[in-house]
Formats: C-alpha cells, sequence, structure tokens
C-alpha cells in the first residue's frame, strides 16, 4: 500500500487524467442535454442543407452544428461515458487525496515551502488568482455561447477556455494539496494568521494557566458562541443540527483529552513507585501532551540506563571479587596445609615454633577475610536468593544464644535476655537471618567488656518487630556510627587480631534485602543495634 | 588398604592430601585432570575419589557424571567454589560430599572415613534386633544406649541422648526448643528450657565432622531443629 501512495507515475497520470476526465464529463453532460432537448435534428439539417450559405448568423449556425455534431455523433454512448468518466474522475480523486503528502524515501507527511505560507495569505493569494483566470475565462465563454461571430472566433474561444481552464485547474489543485498536506501533517491551524494570533494573545494571557484551564475557556467559549448563533439565526433546524454535531465533536474532544492526560498521569505515578520499563506512546497523545510524554519517557530512558549502567556495574564487581577470591583459595590452601604439616614436623627451634603460630594464624584470617569478601559483595549487591518464611524471633534468640553460650561464658558475658509473653513473628530468610545474628553476636563476642551484661530486647509493637542487641564496648569506641557501618572498618581501628571488619556491613546489607532495618547506636561506651522487620 | 583417587590440577593440594591421607593408611593415586583420572579408575580399583571442579581439560561435574554412569565410588568434591549454587550442582551430579577450599585438614579425614566406611561396610551391616533408630551413618542403639556414627561410638550425656533420641526417632520432623523441652523433659524443671539450644549444639558438636555444616542435626533458625531422613 505504502509503495502505490510512494509512485510519481501514478500521481503524474492522475494529475493530467482529472482535467481530462472533467472536459470529457462536461462534453458528454452537453451531449446528453442537448439529445434531451426539444430540438429537431431534422429539420436543422434540413436548414442548413437549404442555406448553405455563410450569412451573419454563421457563428450562431457553427456553435449550434458544433454541438448538434457531437451529440449526433455520441448521445448513444454518452450515458456510459459520463458514467466512466465519472467513476474514473472519483477514484482518480480518491487516489490523490490518499498519495497527498508522501514521497518516496519520507516517512510521514512530506511538506514543502508552500506549506509554510500562512494558509489565509494563501487562501487569499489563490481567490485574487482564480478571480484574474474566472474574468479572464469570462471572455471566451461569453465569446461561445453568446456572441454570433463567425467559426474563427469561436474555435479560439474554445482553445482559450481550454487553456485557461487548465490554469484554473493548477491553481485550485494547488490550494486543495497544500491544505490536504496542512491536514494530514496536523499543521493545519498552527500555520493559520488566526491560530498565530491566538497564540500571542493567549501567550501573554494565559501563561501560567493549566491545560485543563485553557480548554474550559476555549470550549466554554465556542458553546456560548453557538448558542448566540442558534438565537440569531432564529433556531434554524440546520444550524442547530450543525451545532449539535459541533458540540458532539467538542464533547469528544474533551473526553479524548481527559483521557491523554489520565495516561501521562498514570505514567508518572508508575514512575514515582519506579516502573519505568514500559515508556508513554507518544503517537497516542496529541499537543502539549505530547511533549510532557516526550520529555517523561526521556528522563525514564535516562533513568532506566542509569539504573541498568549501576546494576551491570554493581555485578561485574560482585563477579570479580568472586573470581579473585577463588584464585586466592587455590593457594590459599597449600599455604594452610603446609603450615599445618610443617607445624606437625619436629621442630626443635623455639622461635620457628613462633613463626609457624603466625603464619597459621594469618593464614587463617586470609581465608576468613576471602569468604567475608564474597559475601559482602554478594549482600551489598543484592545478588543473594532469599526463601522468606514466618519465623518465630524467641525461637531464634534461644537458638542463637545456645550457639554462642560457650563464648559468651569464655569471656565472662551474661546474657540478659528480655521478650513478650505473646509469640512473636517475623517474615525472614531463615539461614540469612542467621547469619545477621552471628555476626552481631560474633561481634559481641569479640569486642564487649570481659565480666558485662549483654542485654538482648525483643519489642513488638503495632506491627514492627524490634530486636535490640547492647553491650558495653571493651575499648573507647573513637568513630562515628557511619564509619563503622562502612566496610573495612571496625569498632577499634587498631585491631588486627580478629576478624575482617565485614560483619557489621554484611548484617546490615543482609538486613535490608529481608526488608529489614538494621541501626547502630553509640553512646559513650555503650554499643546498641536494632534489628527492625 | 583401600585405594583413594585424589584430583586437583594443583599438585601441591593433591601432594598435601597424599601427606595426609597416608598417613591414615590409604593408597594414594594421582591425577592432575580429568582425563587422567577417568583413566585411573578404569586401571585401578578405586574406593574413593576426592575431585576437584574447576580443572583442565574435562571439568570435575562432568568426570562425576561420566563416574556416575556404571559406579557407585564415593566422590567427594573439593572446590574453591563455595556458593549454595555450587554446592548443590555438585552434589545434584553425583558427589556424595562437598568440601570447600581452603580446607580443614582433619575435616577431611573425618569425610574420608566416613564414607569408606559406609561405601565398604555399612552396606552389609545386619539390622540389628532391639529399639534401633537410624537414619544415614548414625545409629542410637535404646536398648544399650549407645549411639555411633559411621562406626565410631559416641558418648552423650543423658539429656543430650535424650534429646537425640526423641529427634531421630521423629526423624525429618521439625521442633522447636519448646516442644522439644516438653517431650525430652518428664518433670518440669524451669528454666531448664534455656539451655535446650546449648544442649543441641554439644550434641552437634560430638555427631557432626563440621558442626556449622550439620549433616544429621539441622538447624532451622527461628524454627527449631531437625534430624535429617537419610536412607
Amino acid at each position: 500500500m505504502k509503495d502505490i501512495r510512494n509512485s510519481n507515475a501514478l500521481k503524474a497520470i492522475c494529475y493530467i487524467l482529472v482535467p481530462c476526465l472533467i472536459l470529457i464529463i462536461i462534453l458528454s453532460a452537453i451531449s446528453i442535454g442537448y439529445y434531451a432537448s426539444e430540438i429537431d435534428r431534422n429539420e436543422f439539417n434540413q436548414y442548413q442543407i437549404d442555406t448553405g450559405v455563410i450569412t451573419e448568423y454563421e457563428g450562431d449556425i457553427y456553435r449550434e452544428n458544433l454541438v448538434y455534431q457531437l451529440s449526433a455523433n455520441t448521445y448513444q454512448i454518452a450515458p456510459s461515458i459520463f458514467m466512466i468518466s465519472s467513476i474514473l474522475l472519483i477514484i482518480c480523486m480518491i487516489y490523490i487525496i490518499i498519495s497527498i503528502g508522501h514521497k518516496k524515501g519520507e516517512d510521514g507527511i512530506y511538506l514543502d515551502s508552500l506549506d509554510k505560507i500562512p494558509y489565509e495569505l494563501l487562501l487569499i493569494l489563490t481567490l485574487i488568482l482564480f478571480g484574474i483566470e474566472m474574468a479572464l475565462l469570462a471572455g471566451p465563454c461569453y465569446q461561445l455561447i453568446f456572441e454570433e461571430y463567425n467559426s474563427y472566433i469561436i474555435n479560439t474561444g474554445i482553445l482559450a477556455a481550454i487553456l485557461d481552464g487548465v490554469i484554473i485547474y493548477i491553481t485550485i489543485t494547488t490550494l486543495v494539496i497544500t491544505t490536504i498536506r496542512r491536514t494530514k501533517a496536523h499543521i493545519f491551524w498552527k500555520n493559520t494568521i488566526v491560530y498565530k494570533l491566538f497564540q500571542f494573545i493567549f501567550k501573554g494571557l494565559f501563561i501560567n494557566f493549566s491545560e485543563t484551564v485553557k480548554l474550559a475557556v476555549e470550549y466554554g467559549g465556542f458553546i456560548i458562541a453557538s448558542v448566540i448563533l442558534i438565537f440569531i439565526t432564529m433556531q434554524n433546524p440546520i444550524v442547530v443540527f450543525f451545532l449539535l454535531g459541533f458540540w458532539y465533536y467538542i464533547f469528544k474532544k474533551i473526553l479524548s483529552h481527559i483521557n491523554q492526560f489520565n495516561k501521562v498521569r498514570e505514567k508518572i505515578g508508575k514512575m514515582y513507585k519506579g516502573d519505568i520499563s514500559v515508556p508513554l506512546d507518544e503517537e497516542e497523545l496529541y499537543g502539549e501532551l505530547r511533549q510532557i510524554a516526550r520529555e517523561l519517557n526521556d528522563i525514564s530512558g535516562g533513568l532506566s540506563n542509569a539504573i541498568e549502567e549501576a546494576t551491570k556495574s554493581e555485578r561485574l564487581k560482585t563477579e570479580l571479587i568472586t573470581n579473585v577470591s577463588h584464585d586466592i583459595k587455590t593457594p590459599l590452601t597449600s599455604i594452610i596445609n603446609y603450615v599445618d604439616l610443617m607445624k606437625k614436623e619436629e621442630i626443635e627451634n623455639p622461635k620457628v615454633q613462633e613463626y609457624l603460630e603466625v603464619l597459621d594464624n594469618k593464614s587463617q584470617r586470609l581465608k576468613k577475610l576471602t569468604e567475608d569478601l564474597i559475601e559482602a559483595s554478594k549482600a551489598s549487591s543484592g545478588n543473594i536468593k532469599l526463601t522468606m518464611e514466618k519465623l518465630n524471633v524467641k525461637e531464634l534468640i534461644k537458638q542463637v544464644s545456645g550457639e554462642f553460650e560457650d563464648r559468651f561464658h569464655n569471656r565472662g558475658l551474661e546474657i540478659i535476655e528480655n521478650y513478650p509473653e505473646e509469640e512473636v513473628s517475623i517474615t525472614a530468610d531463615s539461614r540469612y537471618l542467621y547469619r545477621v545474628m552471628e555476626n552481631v553476636y560474633g561481634n559481641i563476642a569479640k569486642y564487649a567488656l570481659e565480666n558485662s551484661r549483654v542485654y538482648i530486647d525483643v519489642i513488638k509493637e503495632n506491627r514492627k518487630v524490634q530486636i535490640i542487641l547492647k553491650n558495653i564496648s571493651q575499648d573507647k569506641l573513637n568513630i562515628t556510627v557511619d564509619e563503622l557501618m562502612q566496610r573495612f572498618v571496625r569498632g577499634d581501628v587498631s585491631r588486627t587480631t580478629e576478624g575482617s571488619g565485614l560483619g557489621i556491613s554484611i548484617a546490615k546489607s543482609l538486613t535490608e534485602l529481608q526488608n529489614g532495618k538494621f541501626d547502630i547506636f553509640l553512646d559513650g561506651d555503650l554499643f546498641k543495634v536494632v534489628i527492625e522487620f | 588398604m583401600y585405594n583413594i583417587l585424589v584430583c586437583d590440577d594443583d599438585k601441591e593440594i593433591v601432594e598435601a592430601i597424599e601427606i595426609y591421607l597416608g598417613k591414615e593408611g590409604y593408597k594414594i593415586f594421582k591425577a592432575y585432570n580429568g582425563e587422567d583420572a577417568l583413566k585411573v579408575i578404569q586401571e585401578n580399583e578405586i574406593h574413593l575419589i576426592i575431585l576437584d571442579i574447576m580443572m583442565p581439560k574435562i571439568n570435575g561435574i562432568k568426570v562425576a557424571e561420566k563416574i556416575r554412569k556404571d559406579k557407585a565410588i564415593p566422590i567427594i568434591m573439593l572446590s574453591a567454589k563455595s556458593e549454595d549454587y555450587d554446592k548443590i550442582n555438585g552434589l545434584n551430579t553425583g558427589a556424595d560430599d562437598y568440601m570447600t577450599k581452603p580446607f580443614n585438614p582433619l575435616e577431611l579425614i573425618a569425610r574420608v572415613n566416613s564414607q569408606i566406611r559406609r561405601y565398604t561396610t555399612l552396606g552389609s551391616i545386619k539390622k540389628e534386633e532391639g529399639n534401633i533408630y537410624q537414619t544415614g551413618g548414625l545409629i542410637i542403639n535404646d536398648d544399650t544406649k549407645e549411639v555411633s556414627v559411621d562406626g565410631n561410638k559416641i558418648k552423650l550425656t543423658p539429656t543430650e541422648y535424650n534429646i537425640l533420641k526423641f529427634l531421630t526417632k521423629n526423624k525429618g520432623i521439625v521442633f522447636s526448643i519448646e516442644q522439644i523441652y516438653e517431650n525430652v523433659w518428664e518433670d518440669e524443671a524451669y528454666g531448664a528450657e534455656n539451655i535446650i539450644a546449648v544442649h543441641i549444639r554439644h550434641i552437634r558438636e560430638k555427631i557432626e565432622i563440621n558442626p556449622k555444616e550439620p549433616k544429621y542435626l539441622k538447624v532451622i533458625w527461628g524454627i527449631g531443629y531437625r534430624i535429617e531422613n537419610i536412607k
């Protein structure tokens, strides 16, 4: 279909065919009309034969004869020619209307410089041209029909009329083409002086008004104007009918505006919630809303690009850390194994024993560090599959306390648990919640002041459950909460004996992955962790 | 004397394992890639395979798949890959156990011993009469009040024994601390509830090779404890 619209040859044929067809239709109409008229052909024939001379009525007779000849020769086929030509004309016109504005190699509607001239100006120009041409045509027409000159003048008259007809055809066609093209490209109103004038006035007046106010003013004005029109025309039924149609049109337009507005509103709502996957269809929107849609799509496109980039780089980081950690693990395995084997050899030099002990400690720490590193990067990038289920908080605390009982006991730490009588449950991943608790308990076991008490409170408020763990730090906490939360930072900066310093950071990331909140509060030597679900 | 094939592309790791297992009295066959491993298995009678995953030519997963086509030899995977996904993948392709590098030599030895015992003797052990509760290599004889894992006798305190017996009797079912307390304690000793978690950890330390990755006594955090039903 699109190829047919773009064919230049077809277009040229149609443009030439149209005037020809019009001419044929006029001629066949004359033929039919004449045939149907009262004139007695035989009589006329006789009259011509009888006189056989050129008189001062020569022009009259010649004209009469021309029409007679036409009619006599064609009256049998004239009706069918009239029909076929009319149908052909309609087809040509339809094709022209469809094909206007389409050009090979151009997407959408093709506009040229003619379409940039304000429509009113073009209309006036065409009207003037049309007037001049009509005036020019009037001469030969008059000649043809009324003047009684000789055959020569009639012949030149016919020629002049045809020529003038062609010029008029070109003028009108040009106007029609540009009108259709403008309508198709939705710029018809935009390129009128009236529109520009209105826009100028409106921009000055309503620059800060919303689309809705503008709509109300515009359409309200239309309705008031049409009511006035009804009264002026004395409730003429035709005017009323047209206005009803017009109102219906306006009503539809308002509905479509509301519909479009809702689409944009919905999109903004989605974006606000973080769904930026589906862009708005700009083609469904018009005017200012289309502009808004385009800008919105640009914003969400940029956003999703940024998010995609961030996710990608985070994933790459995780992959890198995981791969590097794997590569570290293999040589580390040998270090740990051979240190262990050496320790089992009989070495008499106590210094060597001491050095081996250092090697053993450090290699074990390196092992823990690589493991934590993988876990931290996975947790912070959210690269973990969770199985969320209903968990009993009291059960969990008892279980974890049981696990750490020995380590706490060794440092003289006493656990004091406080929880409500009723059952307290949360939704979380059993294993990863344990990892959180393990890290927090491990932190307490390592850094709490010896022979002090550790308070573990469970608080249920509204729908929130808080697990609060409090202990007294052994060392001075010369650090801010932010620093503590960051990876590789520990409560005591100078401490290098155990842990990777990733524990708290892992615990926070894992809690957040399970839709929980993980906070730390420092108050003097009081170290408080609040886990909320 | 049992033959063990150790296959890893890192020669030093293979040699270290040879030293550890050699001391236990095993005969070690060595391979440094998947192809050699398959060849060794064809040519010798092997009782257990320690297999690395990331290896040149044929990787450990494929080797395990090929072995499983016609042999039931126990396979212990030994890999630097420590993610759950890798472990599940390894065990699904036919491995009997999965250990991550760097490994604890004692744990490796324990796991090797356990697999060898299961492979060579357990299958033929006659079911003893009486009140026997069993899951995998864990056997509780309620008549003699004896507990053994893979043939090794385990010493438990009476409380630990009662808890383990209760859980093994109901293997595969998760019990909360409260439920264990209600079922195991006949008289209501107040406060005893709180130390059940401690008892359970002690049991795990006694019956499990690696208490942090228990095979028999699983902890379901926030829900309870369960003895796995292993055939």
